[in-house]
């Protein structure tokens, strides 16, 4: 029973680290720490900010502790509630109501959440304001966009990148043959399956939650359901050729590198993966707001974002000295003309900025024509909503949406059944 | 008790003791902490005195929650697809790795065993890329089926399986070598006195007296199924829809994914019993066949 003696063996290390574990403000030092799920070159980035944070504040020092983005959450499950936990984590947005209710994200002072609304756009404000608090910096924004091969639409005869679904019917169709598919969608994925398919329901006029109420039964919910359906009977998707695997990647990914898939609706931050895969031919790439829907009357993208937080449960001077690193880490003296070191960092990465000084400053970068095309479409974007027990929520509506493509259920029946289970799910979470 | 008993009593429990704290500390304690949690709402954000009391609602939970069904039932198929196939694949590989007088035997025997020391996290990376649809060195060896491995819910968990059988095989066919070692020569000399062929000693002589190798690896064999994780976890997370969400699997994403230790426990710990059910039925009826 090796599952039971490790999650609990895990529990019961907590109890000890609780016991044991010494604070992070003796002897005049305040210690803190940063818990990313960046990449070795962004972490390098944080820790030269950190270096520079400490020289102008003797007394602070700052440790940063890098994870995999799969167990960024697991990390502070185990971790946050001892006092050797992480002091500062970036999260995702999803989690942050649970987070709130168990004490682990702190409200931001006063001071901190006057610049917060000074600098920042209102919605983004409003996405991490929790009961009366906003609880940290907005950084990374990802939203969702349809992405294609220009080489295979010139093949097929396509002069214009679809703005319906019935042109987004008719182009896959003419895409697809010879091993390859006209639309990709994701498997084995939550937020790979439910994201580029929630847009779709958006751009239709639809919504996944209305306030703590699913609508998946909801005739403009339903109808992205059958799109789907009607694209695998068609051939126009094909199923296997969908799988994600643990670290984002997979069959998805390779198929539309290798010009296997016509088109795929994606999120920004995946630029950098189809630079690094692809070399010359991510040229061939192109980038074009969500298809329509029947019942819809613009394009209406999924976003979502992540969020730097301070741990509730660290001692009131760790407390404030996180809140003046972020404080500094936000601001325009940590980074490069103008920039915040945040900014900096996500750039390089090829993601949104989200303060308004770091879009300034980066407008030249966020110009280039894939950027843009997420940019552009950045005013119109409908957050996944953050609610308590969103999280399996997300997976149970994945499980039926993998269901409707992979033909095990109708799409009538997946919706339905994702109904119910949302709204079990949701009422236990107590939404 | 005379004193000769008593310091043989004192002797034990100084001997004993040192390995009762260590199970004590990493088995039974946090196999009673899993019960107890299992008894409480717990998102793990909190400290374990903050856990708020359900009673057994998160086992009624369980028992009205379709997704452990089917976790239970993949599991299940899990299991029995690799014992039924590795049992006796390894005693064939074993007896074939065994009896014959053959130059190379060590290295066969070497490179089946290999598999089992390459760490799984490793060698489930390479698999994912052995079974990539269309352009998958296994798809493309097994073009003409058209086989979707990983990515369709009605092979995904079979291919799992595949792996398992590679990784796992060479291990229990070494066990069944080992087994084979300690059968008298002078049976199998008796036996071809007796006019008994190939066949036939394998059916009376060989099989028998494998029998415990064959009850020990059968039950490792079904308890190494039920704690598959790490290829579930990196090559398919559960999907696709929901074809390869196994227990192991289940417990993880409850625990860490949806904060829900006290339902992760409460699975835990149901498949524990489950376990010690089975175990103890195959048990009884292995010894009942023996007496």
């Amino acid at each position: 029973m090796e599952s039971i003696r490790i999650a609990a063996a895990g529990a019961a290390l907590m109890v000890v680290a609780a016991a044991c574990g010494g604070g992070g403000s003796s002897s005049g030092n305040t210690k803190i720490s940063f818990l990313t799920h960046w990449g070795p070159e962004q972490v390098k980035a944080l820790e030269a900010a950190a270096t520079a944070f400490e020289k102008a504040n003797p007394g602070i020092s700052v440790d940063i502790r890098a994870v995999p983005f799969g167990n960024l959450l697991s990390t502070l499950r185990t971790q946050g509630a001892s006092p050797s936990g992480p002091t500062i984590a970036s999260i995702y947005d999803l989690w942050l109501p649970e987070l709130v209710r168990d004490g682990l994200a702190a409200p931001m002072p006063q001071d901190a959440a006057g610049k917060l609304t000074a600098g920042w756009p209102a919605n983004l404000v409003e996405g991490v304001t929790k009961q009366g608090s906003p609880r940290g910096y907005p950084n990374e924004v990802d939203l969702y966009a349809l992405n294609y091969n220009k080489k295979l639409f010139a093949q097929a005869g396509i002069a214009e990148p679809p703005k319906t679904w019935d042109e987004l019917e008719a182009a896959a169709a003419k895409l697809s043959g010879n091993g390859k598919q006209g639309f990709g969608v994701i498997t084995s994925w939550p937020a790979g399956s439910v994201h580029p398919w929630l847009s779709l329901v958006t751009s239709n006029g639809g919504q996944l939650l209305d306030g703590n109420t699913p609508k998946l039964d909801d005739p403009k919910t339903l109808a992205a359901a059958q799109l789907y359906a009607k694209l695998v009977i068609s051939g126009s998707t094909k199923p296997e050729m969908s799988n994600a695997n643990a670290n984002t990647t997979g069959p998805y990914l390779d198929n539309f590198v290798n010009g296997k898939t016509g088109m795929i609706i994606m999120a920004n931050w995946w630029q950098s993966a189809l630079k690094d895969a692809m070399g010359d031919k991510y040229q061939d790439v192109g980038v074009a707001p969500i298809p329509v829907g029947p019942q819809g009357s613009k394009s209406a993208p999924v976003s979502y974002s992540w969020l730097t937080i301070v741990n509730g449960k660290a001692d009131q001077p760790r407390q404030q000295a996180a809140w003046k690193f972020l404080d500094y880490l936000n601001g325009s003296a940590s980074g490069m003309g103008g920039s915040s070191a945040i900014g900096d960092i996500l750039s390089s990465m090829g993601i949104l900025p989200s303060s308004n000084a770091d879009l300034k400053a980066h407008a030249a970068a966020d110009s280039d024509p894939f950027l843009a095309g997420y940019i552009k479409e950045l005013p119109n974007a409908v957050p996944f909503p953050s609610v308590l027990g969103g999280e399996a929520m997300s997976q149970a509506v994945q499980k039926h949406l993998e269901s409707v493509v992979f033909g095990k259920e109708t799409p009538e029946a997946a919706m339905s059944a994702a109904q119910k289970e949302a709204s079990d799910i949701l009422t236990k979470a107590g939404a | 008790m005379s004193v000769a008993g008593r310091g043989r009593g004192a002797a034990a429990v100084a001997f004993l003791s040192p390995a009762m704290l260590v199970i004590g500390l990493f088995t039974v304690v946090p196999i009673g902490l899993t019960f107890w949690i299992s008894l409480h709402d717990w998102s793990m954000y909190t400290a374990l005195g903050d856990m708020a009391w359900r009673g057994l609602d998160n086992y009624a939970g369980l028992l009205a929650d379709s997704s452990f069904y089917n976790a239970l039932a993949n599991t299940a198929i899990y299991v029995a697809l690799v014992v039924v196939v590795t049992v006796p694949l390894s005693i064939a590989l074993g007896m074939l790795l065994y009896f014959p007088r053959v130059a190379g035997k060590g290295l066969v025997r070497a490179a089946l065993f290999s598999t089992y020391v390459i760490p799984t996290v490793a060698i489930s990376i390479v698999w994912g890329g052995l079974y990539a649809p269309e352009y998958g060195p296994l798809s493309q060896l097994f073009g003409a089926w058209h086989p979707t491995w990983l990515s369709a819910p009605d092979t995904a968990l079979v291919s799992l399986v595949i792996f398992h059988l590679w990784q796992m095989t060479g291990y229990y066919t070494v066990l069944v070598i080992a087994g084979l070692t300690q059968i008298p020569g002078d049976l199998y000399e008796a036996a071809r006195i007796d006019g008994a062929g190939l066949w036939r000693q394998t059916l009376h002589v060989t099989l028998p007296l494998l029998r415990r190798t064959t009850i020990f690896i059968g039950l490792v064999a079904i308890i190494n199924a039920i704690q598959v994780f790490d290829p579930v976890y990196i090559l398919t997370q559960g999907g696709p829809a929901e074809s390869t969400t196994v227990l192991s699997f289940a417990i993880q994403r409850a625990a860490f994914q949806h904060g829900l230790a006290g339902q992760a426990s409460a699975m835990a710990f149901s498949l524990l019993l489950l376990l010690v059910a089975l175990g103890g039925a195959f048990l009884a009826v292995v010894r009942r066949r023996s007496a």
